[in-house]
């Protein structure tokens, strides 16, 4: 991937359960000092996906990584940013909160 | 969720993406299920993963084949054999928007297609 460029990912997720699940999702972005620079123009998470039993599908990110990526002194032994997914069942009423520290 | 032991203050607060979510592309998502087969456009994400193995997993080398994925999404292409209408599964954006600026210029010097 080169920063600036746009690119497309997918995952796959499946319900392996026999009742349908509607989950959420949030992500991570390692390493931590990478993510500021790695950006979603749309994927799956934040929004309630609906998987029914047994079913499997495909979820695409399009992001790119900032072009100023290329320029912070700090990344420059960064050759690999691992952007992954947790898939959370969500519940009625519950609002996810974003991970983070405080 | 991982928990960094470093010792900085920092936190890694994840942003929502800036177009929003894809709706998934399953067949319990269209409104009108009779006309639509469920993974409309995984031809398409099939001929971007085969470029990828092809091409070493080099996101550049397979940018038609992620443009054309895309425009499956946004319901402006269809697969042979296949019905349109009812895989607005993406807000359609222009191509220059998505980054495909060079690819739309490649496209205008050839014979225009029929859509």
């Amino acid at each position: 991937v080169v920063p600036g460029e746009t690119a497309l990912a997918f995952y796959k997720a499946k319900n392996p359960t026999d009742k349908p699940i509607i989950g959420i999702s949030t992500y991570n972005v390692v390493p931590f000092e990478a993510g500021q620079y790695f950006n979603k123009i749309q994927c799956f998470c934040f929004e309630e996906q609906r998987l029914n039993p047994q079913e499997e599908v495909d979820m695409p990110v399009f992001f790119y990584i900032d072009p100023e990526f290329a320029e912070d002194p700090k990344m420059a032994k960064v050759d690999l940013i691992t952007l992954s997914y947790t898939f959370f069942e969500a519940k009625e009423g519950l609002k996810l909160p974003l991970p983070g520290y405080k | 969720m991982s928990t960094a032991m470093n010792f900085s203050n920092k936190s890694f607060t994840p942003r929502p993406p800036d177009k929003g979510a894809f709706p998934l592309d399953h067949f319990g998502a269209v409104a009108r299920p009779s006309l639509c087969v469920a993974g409309e456009c995984s031809a398409f994400k099939e001929r971007f993963m085969e470029c990828l193995r092809h091409s070493g997993y080099e996101s550049a080398a397979c940018r038609q084949s992620a443009k054309a994925y895309l425009e499956c999404r946004m319901d402006r292409r269809v697969a042979p054999g296949q019905r349109p209408g009812c895989r607005q599964l993406m807000a359609n954006e222009p191509l220059e928007k998505l980054g495909f600026k060079d690819l739309i210029n490649e496209k205008s010097e050839e014979k225009p297609e029929k859509s």
